[in-house]
């Protein structure tokens, strides 16, 4: 996101909204953003809304109150001149709004910001099979962010595993090699609000990655949100449950459950 | 996306937290869903619901927006979703959107136990399931608890820590009512996943002092 100097009257009301705490009020008392941090979700782009006054009229408001020790508070939803400006970007800056914006399609999925559909389509798609679980590792969230570099020691950690990385997602997209989890050089220096590194594993094998997980936590500078997913049994019973349990973790009350009902249903005969 | 998977809070919040999203499948049956989503979405307002929409619309707070003509255009996408507050409303728009067959994927986040008992009385066995396994990596680095409740009512992370904080203090400043400031909180989040109502609980608790934001990372 770009700031229009011209325009901008340092209200700071973008300062709150950034998610990624990128604004700041530059030494002439105008906002600024930090670009190595901005992640261009445009967040405040599309919050506030643009009340087109003119920046002459609302410094020379703000002179008077200040000479008669009244102050102004803005809406907290307006960016009083409409300064916010959203730049257009290229590669490989433009892969930041690519996972940071929900409302850009990425190019790669087909899908709205850095999603993938994982277990929310599995009744018709199997992605994931019986005996089989989906870890979603999903880096920078909540609130953090993460830099590509940070998202490479994880997904090559898990590489070391012989991970199975899912194909129809932006993060294995972006990989040199998915048998090592290496990403591109070119992106590396890139912050995405988050990204999730999205693997199918065997049932059985799910302690051998939680445990990976456990050893390269300690070495990136964000979060991580983790979640595992598998399809359930007959009896609606959830498979995954016994080898997370089994792997020393515990399972959150509350998760997402597919109902099953889109159709065609997937077979599991099919390939 | 793992979207609604992270919700922090303990079971008595979550118990008033229920996401219902319909999710197409890319060359299954995106194609031409147009109507299934119109028809999802219009068996969801009939339950009212707490908040709707879809990343590609926007939710039903945002500025202008008349949830009528908000549902008349929605277009094929890669779904929609639909907030409720019990586990009531939640088996009716599942028996509903049974009866109604619209053949597109249909999820719950909630509290799991009370998913599965409201498919075993709608007569469904569930198909898949998800849990989280919580904040791995650099916890130092996470906001109070309370902030952090309202952050992850954005599964997208629209909602930020700062502006959070700053909705606290407006509300401890009586500058805003709880309902306004959760309202403004709502805006932001596109996709219409986020539950105005527990955060308006949660600010009304911080203003009478029931709950105090501890100032400290949810590890301590």
């Amino acid at each position: 996101m770009e700031i229009d100097k011209e325009k901008c009257v340092g209200c700071g009301n973008c300062h709150a909204v950034c998610t990624m705490g990128a604004i700041s009020l530059d030494e002439d008392g105008k906002s600024i953003v930090n670009q190595d941090q901005c992640v261009e979700c445009s967040v405040c782009y599309r919050f506030l809304k643009d009340e087109r006054y003119w920046p002459w009229m609302v410094r020379a408001i703000r002179r008077v109150l200040s000479v008669c020790h009244l102050g102004y508070l803005a809406d907290v939803d307006v960016c009083p001149t409409g300064a916010l400006t959203p730049p257009v970007l290229e590669w490989p800056r433009s892969l930041r709004g690519m996972f940071s914006d929900p409302t850009i399609v990425h190019p790669g999925t087909g899908i709205y910001g850095r999603g993938t559909e994982e277990i929310k389509s599995n009744d018709v798609t199997g992605r994931l099979r019986k005996g089989e679980a989906g870890l979603v590792v999903e880096m920078g969230r909540p609130g953090i962010g993460a830099f590509l570099w940070d998202i490479e020691k994880v997904a090559m950690a898990l590489a070391r595993l012989n991970a199975d990385f899912e194909a129809k997602n932006p993060v294995t997209q972006l990989m040199a090699d998915t048998r090592t989890g290496k990403i591109k050089d070119a992106v590396l220096n890139e912050k995405v609000l988050s990204a999730i590194i999205e693997i199918k594993v065997k049932l059985d094998r799910i302690p051998d990655f939680l445990q990976a997980l456990a050893q390269i936590q300690k070495e990136v500078d964000t979060v991580i949100s983790v979640g595992v997913a598998s399809r359930c049994l007959p009896d609606g019973s959830i498979p995954h449950e016994e080898w997370v349990r089994k792997a020393g973790y515990t399972l959150s009350l509350n998760g997402k459950t597919n109902l099953g009902l889109g159709r065609p249903l997937f077979k599991e005969t099919e390939k | 996306m793992t979207n609604t998977l992270h919700r922090q809070g303990k079971a008595e919040n979550l118990k008033k937290d229920f996401i219902v999203f319909m999710t197409t499948a890319a060359g299954i049956n995106r194609e031409g869903s147009a109507s299934e989503i119109r028809k999802f979405m219009r068996i969801c307002q009939k339950y009212n619901p707490i908040n709707m929409g879809n990343v590609k619309s926007g939710n039903i707070y945002q500025d202008g927006v008349e949830v009528e003509e908000f549902i008349a255009n929605l277009g094929e996408g890669a779904g929609c979703t639909a907030v409720f507050a019990d586990l009531d409303t939640v088996q009716r728009v599942v028996e509903e959107l049974i009866q109604a067959d619209l053949g597109i994927s249909i999820n719950i986040s909630g509290l799991l136990d009370e998913v599965q008992e409201c498919c075993r009385k709608a007569g469904i066995t569930r198909h898949s399931a998800e849990h989280s396994l919580g904040f791995w990596g650099a916890r130092e680095r996470l906001p109070e608890r309370e902030t952090l409740e309202i952050n992850t009512l954005c599964g997208h992370g629209m909602v930020s820590f700062n502006l959070i904080r700053k909705m606290i203090e407006y509300v401890k400043l009586r500058r805003l009512t709880p309902k306004k400031a959760a309202l403004i909180m709502a805006k932001c989040c596109e996709c219409g996943a986020f539950n105005p109502a527990r955060a308006e609980k949660l600010l009304e608790k911080i203003k009478k002092g029931d709950v105090t934001p501890s100032g400290k990372p949810v590890e301590e």
